[in-house]
């Protein structure tokens, strides 16, 4: 433990947050110091926070922001533990303020369809409260079912079928955010709690979200709420190559069908992957190359008429319908199948537990396909490099709201247990081109998960060029002391320059 | 690290990787302990990842016995698990908290780490061969068959009906319909000659030895006593005698166990039981963890349910129901009654959205918090045998 972290200092935080509610146990820190992106196990003990606090309210949250920038002491926000680009991993050590008590429902608005919620409650657990009033709150990452309010907050996510009605950051109306020294403020647009659109002075919700925790902590947040949709379609279809299925994903995208929430194209790499166990994707015969698949949601008569236009789309760019089986069975399950440890695979076919990188960049739909195979490459390189790396395929999303950009996919299994410091190094240095080929095409390294992790970090003052002196201009002021977070972004840059 | 340990982050190590590989947490919301705590330390993905950590020299079991009280062994997270859901079958695999959680307390135990309550518990369990469960009976050897007084049963024969410490003791109307219910429909059972407690509570807590012996004494028992077969009313004793004693005594384990709820569902079934006092009562079922996440059973309460006139039943699936639990399992209520209390609470509050007057439970563990739970919000609980025998007009 720090020199700064003495009894003294426990006792204030056992103060604020009463007894229970801080933890120094060495295991209560080992399992705040990992997310489930890959994670070198023979250096856990580097990435152990000094203490663990678990607060109840915003008033607790800004006692301990105001003890920690008094002395000094870093400060980790941790909600779910889901995020995939080690936001909640402390680099510094210091006090995780684990916010996951703070999860209760204030209000629901049914006038204004909006509720008021905790930043440590998960969507699922609140849309089956929202169910009785017919209501959903839409933000739904494949995530959906561990992510929380405040980690959606720290990193501005994607939703994935839900963004038929936006992303976080068009569902979160506003929230209450304890600043760095411990001064609680409302953000939203406007002053408005409710308010979705407004034009009074800068717009801060933007800079209070997907900062990973680098400029406070959320506590209590206003969302927007929908009608539940009355009726659904999602069809599956089948390519016999990658390049069919490419243009009919980007031909229903611009279709312009109003009921349209999204939708997933899978190339060979991912077919392949998922033919590894036998549930989903055998029965397919191998001719079967690649797949997308689409959802629309609205009333009945208005997903029918639209459903039809989108099978007539995809049947005139090659695709096969899978029938509705298929289609409701896999939806349904859409959310946690597609990151399975058992699906790893040495080179000589024998299955491990391998861990899951998700690459998550945002490409445009022209640069789909030269990234598609830069980006295969490097996992090639890298299989070659070493056995614990796999390569799982990719996905491309794209939705509603967007259509025109992508958030594409590869995912890479890593067999942790066998991770040393050299397979280490060569991950770090292919997370990094991973990255650079995103840059290239113009498109942004991270659409959902944020980009702070080694390697792909270092690119981030090329992507965000004068903007990224803006952020260290901003760090510097609303964080004097460096506290939030350190070591994330490469924001400790702000300070040296400082001094 | 000593041995025992070293042997044991052996054993559960690739299980215990297949879970930190994939760290993600799917399994926490629908986990009864982390709805009420929120902490991470008292999770599934945490229980595994301590192994790991263990594996590697950053953790001992000394660190983290006490972590481990916090779990009721409900099952919710191994079937909420993607690594079970989805690919367990073609793998041959599925996350196995619940034998983890146990064999960490055991691990514990053997090392001389006790958790206070669990080792009093144990303690006077040992001396006087039941759970000393606080009830109208003192727990005593020779009070165990009080609960039968005046239903002339015999001792012995080929089936036995085996009532577990709670319902023997405390929630003796639970026992005393079983047995008025089988009467009715003329199926010949009798009681154990000296029975003991299951041990399947030593062994959650850890006190594998006790239980063992306990089961020894039991088995013996049947044995002497010529029994084939066991009615068992208890979804714990149900997990003990299917899970445990098969373990302990291998291929030689050949006594039938008969789970009396599927036992009654099929009397209903063949019409050898018709329910016909009507009861008046708006109810919804609470599914045992252990008969609805750990053994599949959630079908034939349903279908009692269904049978009995003048129920208003407000059912909630099963699937629905992984997230719900009365806290009363795995030794929490022992160790920690104020987690107990809390999970009960809530489960009662699900009830309570529904509008019902009463909620309907199968297994006399949970039945002691959710009452206590219940009369706070003006909900009965009742226990599905009692109400069964309500409506054949065998009241206890
Ligand atoms: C299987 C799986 C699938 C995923 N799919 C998606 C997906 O489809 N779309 C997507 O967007 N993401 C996805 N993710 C990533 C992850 O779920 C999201 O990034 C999510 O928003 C993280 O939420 P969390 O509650 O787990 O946050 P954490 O991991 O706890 O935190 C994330 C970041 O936010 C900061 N933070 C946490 N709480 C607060 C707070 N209250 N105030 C300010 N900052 C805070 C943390 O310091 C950290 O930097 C997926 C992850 C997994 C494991
Ligand atoms: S138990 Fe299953 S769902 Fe939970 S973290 Fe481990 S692998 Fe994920
Ligand atoms: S068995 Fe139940 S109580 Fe135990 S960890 Fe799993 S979900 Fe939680």
């Amino acid at each position: 433990m720090s020199v700064l972290i003495g009894d003294p200092v426990l006792d204030e935080l056992r103060q604020i947050l009463g007894p229970g509610h801080v933890l120094t146990g060495k295991a209560d820190r080992l399992n705040r110091a990992r997310v489930p992106a890959p994670f070198p196990v023979h250096r856990w003990a580097e990435r152990m926070p000094d203490l663990v606090v678990l607060p109840a309210s915003t008033e607790e949250v800004a006692e301990v922001l105001k003890l920690a920038n008094r002395l000094r002491i870093p400060v980790v926000p941790r909600d779910g533990g889901t995020g995939l680009t080690d936001g909640a991993v402390p680099l510094c050590g210091g006090i995780v303020v684990d916010v996951k008590r703070i999860n209760a429902i204030r209000e629901i608005d049914l006038g204004n369809r909006t509720c008021t919620v905790g930043t440590g409650i998960n969507a699922l657990k609140l849309n089956e409260v929202l169910a009785r009033h017919d209501l959903i709150y839409p933000d739904d990452p494949a995530s959906y079912p561990c992510s929380l309010v405040g980690g959606r907050i720290g990193t501005s996510g994607w939703s994935l079928i839900g963004s038929r009605y936006g992303h976080s950051r068009d569902l979160v109306l506003s929230f209450d955010h304890v600043l760095p020294t411990g001064k609680v403020i409302h953000v939203g647009d406007g002053i408005g709690r409710k308010i979705t659109k407004s034009s009074s002075g800068y717009q801060l919700k933007h800079l209070f979200m997907g900062h990973q925790g680098t400029l406070g902590i959320a506590t209590e947040a206003t969302l927007k709420l929908f009608p539940r949709p009355e009726a659904e379609f999602s069809p599956f279809w089948a390519f016999e190559d990658y390049d069919s299925a490419y243009r009919a994903v980007g031909a229903l995208a611009r279709a312009g069908v109003a009921t349209f929430a999204g939708a997933v194209l899978f190339d060979e790499w991912k077919v392949a992957y998922l033919r590894r166990d036998d549930e989903a994707y055998i029965p397919q015969p191998s001719s079967v190359k690649a797949l997308v698949c689409a959802a629309l949601y609205g009333y009945e008569d208005e997903v029918r008429a639209g459903g039809r236009r989108l099978m007539r789309i995809a049947r005139s760019h090659g695709a096969r319908y899978l029938g509705d089986e298929i289609s409701e069975g896999d939806w349904a399950a859409r959310h946690d199948r597609y990151a399975t440890p058992l699906h790893g695979r040495t080179r000589s076919g024998q299955v491990v537990p391998m861990s899951w990188h998700c690459e998550d960049a945002s490409i445009n739909y022209t640069g789909l396909p030269a990234v598609r195979l830069a980006w295969h490459e490097i996992a090639d390189r890298l299989r070659r490099e070493s056995d614990v790396f796999d390569d799982w395929g990719m996905f491309a999303y794209t939705n509603g709201a967007t259509g025109a950009d992508y958030l594409t996919e590869i995912d890479i299994g890593i067999w942790e247990q066998r991770l040393d410091d050299t397979a280490w190094e060569a991950w770090v240095r292919a997370k990094r081109d991973l990255a650079a080929v995103s840059l290239a095409h113009g498109g942004s390294i991270s659409a959902c998960h944020g980009s702070c992790r080694e390697g792909e970090v270092d690119l981030v003052p090329e992507e965000l060029g004068g903007g990224y002196d803006v952020m260290l201009d901003i760090k510097r002021t609303i964080d004097p002391n460096n506290i939030m977070n350190p070591g994330k972004y490469l924001l400790d840059q702000a300070y040296a320059e400082k001094s | 690290m000593p041995d025992p340990e070293k042997e044991f982050a052996e054993e559960w190590r690739d299980a215990a990787y297949n879970c930190f590989s994939s760290g993600h947490k799917f399994c926490r919301e629908v986990c009864p302990v982390m709805q009420v705590t929120r902490n991470e330390s008292w999770s599934p993905t945490a229980f595994h990842a301590n192994v790991v950590a263990m594996e590697k020299g950053e953790l001992e079991v000394a660190d983290v016995a006490a972590d481990y009280v916090n779990c009721t062994g409900c099952g919710a997270c191994e079937l909420r698990c993607p690594n079970s859901l989805f690919t367990g079958d073609f793998y041959r695999f599925r996350t196995r908290t619940v034998d983890l959680v146990k064999a960490v307390r055991g691990l514990a135990v053997e090392q001389g780490l006790h958790q206070p309550g669990w080792q009093r518990w144990n303690l006077l369990t040992d001396e006087r061969r039941h759970e000393p469960v606080l009830g109208a009976t003192p727990v005593e050897q020779a009070r165990v068959r009080d609960w039968a007084d005046g239903l002339d049963l015999p001792i012995g024969g080929e089936s036995i009906l085996f009532v577990d410490c709670e319902a023997a003791f405390h929630r003796t109307s639970v026992p005393r319909s079983v047995a008025r219910i089988l009467n009715l429909a003329g199926y010949p059972f009798g009681l154990m000659n000296e029975q003991w407690c299951c041990g399947g509570p030593a062994a959650e807590m850890g006190y594998e030895e006790q239980a063992r012996r306990f089961a020894r004494h039991n088995l013996d028992d049947w044995r002497a006593a010529g029994v084939r077969r066991v009615l068992v009313l208890d979804p714990h004793d149900y997990i003990t005698f299917t899970e445990d004693y098969p373990k302990y005594f291998g291929d030689a384990y050949d006594i039938e166990i008969v789970l009396v709820v599927e036992l009654l569902a099929e009397l209903i079934r063949e019409g050898r039981l018709t329910p016909h006092v009507p009861v008046e009562r708006a109810v919804t079922y609470h599914d045992p963890c252990r008969l609805n996440k750990r053994k599949g059973v959630w079908r034939e309460p349903r279908e009692i349910l269904r049978a009995i006139p003048g129920l208003t039943f407000h059912d909630v699936d099963r699937v629905t129901q992984w997230s719900y639990c009365s806290g009363g399992g795995g030794g929490l209520p022992v160790e920690k009654p104020e987690l107990t209390a809390k999970i009960s609470e809530q489960r009662v509050g699900k009830a309570a959205e529904l509008g019902v007057d009463t909620l309907v439970s199968a297994c006399p563990w949970s039945e002691r918090p959710l009452s206590e739970a219940g009369a706070a919000r003006s909900i009965d609980v009742v226990d599905l045998h009692e109400l069964l025998a309500e409506s054949l007009g065998v009241a206890p």
